[in-house]
């Protein structure tokens, strides 16, 4: 039982007890008041009355007279006189009801006051004895109606105390509720501080847990630091604070085998030209400044561009990798110019030679077919000049669409004519166990079923995502409800932002509770961290309807990793860049293994994602991670 | 009349009611024992007023028990002789210091003096003892006429009367005089207003010694006294 109802129950049993008590006791200390009142009166209007009478004549008339004068004028039951051998000489009743009361309660109060005797002479004689009764209609009256009045009292009384015990409890719970709802969201490994209440009991509990959340919430800033800090330093090249070379490549594999609104994109990579002339005329330090300036070009050009890198591929080559992107030659342009300002700037001459070659890739393409091409377009650039710029000649058909107005109608037309098909691939944990199936959307587009990779760049740039999403989240909710097997669906970036997405989402998943209990939602990583209120909210809101939440794509950010631990969060998928050739690549291997603890101290189950062979599998499970996906991992 | 009715519910009640209150219950514990508790009133006797009034309340017992063996008309000589010789007469404000005293039998005795009230409430008590009916008796205010046929003084008094039956003369105990007369032959005396203890207080029977308005009634107020020094 809640405290509240039993606080409640306390109330009314003390108010009953406090009240039926001084009830009864009133009532019957009145009743023993009137009736002493009564016994006083009968006695005291007997003695006056035969006090008369003995001195009357005893005119039998005159007797009788007086008596019924003081009966019929009075409040009598009864007066009689009798004789000295028994017999009546006069006698006046009023045996009407007492009434004034109901019958129960005059059966549950008896009054009996003594009746009043006294003597009557007659000279020396004795002429009577007087009886005298008062009638007990009034007793009870007032009685019954002092009893009314106090019940009224009472109930009003009890009305008042319910009311402000009623406040008093909401005003005691009301910090009960705040610190109920902190043990259930650290419960849900949601590390929430709240304001301490007022009531010392209470205020002793949160702070206990709000320190609980705070060393939470420090443990982790300080791990995921430590664990970036380590990424970093085995990632990122030592003096540009680009992406090692290794690094780069597995951030392009994963590019190339990406589905989703990012597929495809452009490739860039410019080389230093003389950089032995440089060292000599500029100095070490100063070729080096020189490095790190043209490094932040490149950083520049990837600015706020999500899924974008850049990478220090040896001693002279500087990348681009622009995933999504789609007009190689504004990009190359934008760096170019970037890059001729910077050497317009250097005191050297001749000026370094910087020579650019880039290629559009889509997705699917092999990664040394990819680097082949930019690799012949950077040699015609150096052929071509110091600051030459070559565009490697696009390598597929002639775009699918002529245009967006082509690509909406096709798109549109697919969804209502044939919906949407979802993929499967399993996800099993380190036991090899099934955790759920990765649902990939699937559109009939040009006479077959495509991918995501074939039509979500262009369904991005439309802005049709939110509407692809929900079709998604009506066919996992369908298919759950007929296999009963958990599903994994993605929440793009920009369906997070998208309220009519958000409520559409609530709508159908308080709809389909059975079915959101088997449903695993993720969202991008870049997409938590450039919309962090919407997806805290998200995750609130979707907590209690019973399905899971989690982050794909994870590997660029673990500073921010901290930042969770309010949020319920379920699940984490490493991205592919993480999990390629992990067992081989120990720098990984410790930043994984930092992961896995930091995220299972808050409770998230640790996904690989894009796991190709056993090797990695087993290196994975090695360092804590709990589940597997990729194209090396077959259902259980 | 519906009110003499008792339910099992209201006796329940009544009986919570005492259960509230111990003194009551106690008193009502004391009441109930009842016949006169004469060692009581000799015990008391000697306390309050020393060996003489003790020594009076052993003649007073012996009294009781010698004329209860006699006819009625015996016991009331025997009564009234003994409290004529043994109590002086004197005013209230002289033997209480007060106006106006009704004393117990014991106090009395005890106090070995007392006014026209005074010798009646102990004849008339001792006769109760002595088996004589209530009913036959009479505590009867009267106003005596003082200093002979012809004279006009009169002065409030009391005295005690018995009727042998209903409708016969009373005979007057009195303590101006020492000798039983009928009514009749007391042409000083004429009577205003006579009481007893009917209805009010039988000897023997109970009634609650808590009820504070006995104390406004002087005659229910002696009689309460009475039965807290033994005389029931």
């Amino acid at each position: 039982m809640s405290l509240i109802k039993q606080l409640w129950i306390a109330i009314a049993l003390v108010m009953s007890l406090a009240f039926g008590g001084s009830l009864v006791v009133s009532t019957l200390s009145a009743r023993h008041y009137l009736t002493q009142q009564l016994t006083v009166k009968n006695l005291d209007n007997a003695t006056s009355l035969a006090l008369s009478l003995s001195q009357l004549d005893k005119d039998p008339v005159e007797v009788e007279l007086q008596i019924a004068a003081q009966f019929d004028a009075g409040h009598y039951r009864l007066i009689r006189l009798v004789d000295p051998s028994g017999q009546v000489i006069a006698e006046r009743v009023n045996n009407g009801p007492a009434g004034g009361a109901p019958e129960w309660f005059i059966r549950l109060v008896p009054i009996a006051p003594q009746a009043g005797v006294a003597q009557v002479q007659d000279g020396w004689n004795r002429f009577g004895t007087l009886t005298l009764e008062s009638h007990s209609r009034y007793v009870y009256e007032s009685l019954w109606s002092g009893m009314l009045m106090l019940l009224a009292w009472f109930v009003a009384g009890g009305a008042l105390t319910g009311l402000a015990g009623t406040l008093l409890i909401k005003h005691i719970t009301r910090p009960l509720g705040r610190v109920v709802e902190q043990a259930e969201a650290i419960g849900g490994r949601r590390f929430v501080t709240t304001e301490e209440p007022n009531t010392a009991e209470f205020r002793s509990v949160v702070r206990a847990m709000n320190l609980l959340s705070e060393r939470v919430r420090g443990m982790l800033a300080e791990e995921s630091q430590r664990i970036e800090q380590l990424r970093r330093q085995h990632q990122h090249d030592e003096l540009t604070g680009l992406l090692t070379r290794n690094q780069f490549l597995n951030q392009l594999d994963t590019a190339l085998a990406r589905d989703d609104e990012q597929a495809g994109g452009v490739l860039a990579i410019a080389r230093l030209g003389d950089l032995e002339r440089l060292n000599r005329q500029l100095g070490r330090p100063q070729a080096d400044r020189l490095l790190q300036d043209v490094a932040l070009c490149f950083d520049a050009a990837v600015g706020e561009h999500e899924g974008w890198e850049s990478g220090r591929l040896n001693g002279t080559d500087f990348a681009l990798l622009a995933c999504g992107a789609q007009d190689a030659g504004a990009i190359c342009r934008d760096l170019r110019a970037r890059l001729d300002a910077l050497l317009d700037g250097t005191a050297v001459e001749p000026a370094p030679r910087l020579p650019m070659g880039a290629a559009a890739f889509t997705q699917g393409e092999a990664r040394t077919h990819l680097l082949a091409r930019v690799d012949g377009a950077l040699a015609s650039a150096e052929q071509t000049g110091e600051r030459a710029l070559c565009l490697a000649d696009a390598d597929h058909e002639a775009p699918r669409h002529a245009d967006l107005a082509d690509w909406r109608r096709t798109l549109l037309h697919a969804l209502d004519t044939h919906g949407v098909q979802l993929g499967e691939y399993p996800v099993i944990g380190s036991g090899g166990e099934l955790l759920h199936h990765e649902a990939p959307m699937r559109l009939h587009l040009d006479g077959g079923w495509q991918g995501a990779g074939y039509f979500m760049p262009w369904a991005a740039r439309l802005g049709l995502l939110a509407r692809l999403d929900i079709a998604v989240l009506h066919a996992a909710l369908r298919k759950i409800g007929e296999t009963g097997r958990a599903l994994g669906i993605n929440v793009s970036a920009d369906s997070l932002r998208d309220a009519a997405f958000r409520s559409e989402l609530f709508a159908s998943l308080q709809a389909h509770p059975a079915q959101a209990g088997h449903l695993w939602i993720e969202v991008p990583e870049y997409g938590v961290l450039r919309h962090q209120a919407e997806f805290r909210a998200l995750c609130l809101a979707l907590k209690p309807l019973g399905c899971r939440v989690g982050i794909e794509h994870a590997g660029r950010q673990f500073s921010r990793i901290g930042d969770l631990h309010d949020l319920g969060l379920d699940y984490l998928k490493v991205d592919t860049s993480m999990v390629r050739g992990i067992d081989t690549d120990t720098g990984n291997q410790n930043v994984l293994r930092g992961l896995c603890v930091v995220a299972h101290a808050i409770g998230l189950t640790v996904i690989g994602e894009g796991v190709s062979n056993e090797a990695e599998a087993r290196t994975l499970i090695g360092l804590g991670v709990d589940g597997l996906t990729g194209p090396g991992i077959r259902g259980a | 009349m519906s009110s003499t009715r008792h339910s099992p519910a209201s006796s329940a009640l009544r009986r919570f009611a005492w259960v509230l209150c111990c003194a009551g219950v106690l008193s009502w514990w004391i009441a109930g024992v009842a016949a006169p508790d004469f060692d009581r009133m000799q015990r008391l006797a000697v306390e309050r007023y020393g060996q003489r009034a003790g020594e009076t309340v052993t003649a007073w017992r012996a009294l009781l028990a010698e004329a209860a063996e006699t006819d009625e008309r015996t016991r009331l000589e025997r009564v009234n002789t003994f409290f004529n010789r043994r109590i002086a007469f004197d005013d209230d404000i002289v033997v209480w210091g007060e106006q106006d005293y009704w004393a117990t039998p014991l106090e009395t005795m005890g106090k070995g003096a007392g006014d026209c009230e005074d010798f009646s409430i102990a004849k008339y008590m001792s006769l109760l003892q002595l088996g004589v009916p209530a009913e036959r008796l009479r505590m009867i205010y009267v106003r005596a006429r003082i200093g002979g046929p012809q004279s006009t003084i009169s002065q409030a008094h009391m005295v005690v009367g018995y009727y042998a039956t209903p409708d016969a003369e009373p005979l007057i105990l009195d303590n101006l005089i020492g000798e039983i007369r009928p009514a009749s032959r007391r042409g000083d005396l004429f009577p205003v207003f006579s009481f007893n203890s009917e209805g009010l207080w039988v000897g023997g029977a109970s009634t609650s010694s808590a009820d504070p308005t006995t104390r406004l009634s002087r005659w229910r107020d002696v009689l309460e006294r009475m039965r807290a020094e033994g005389l029931r």
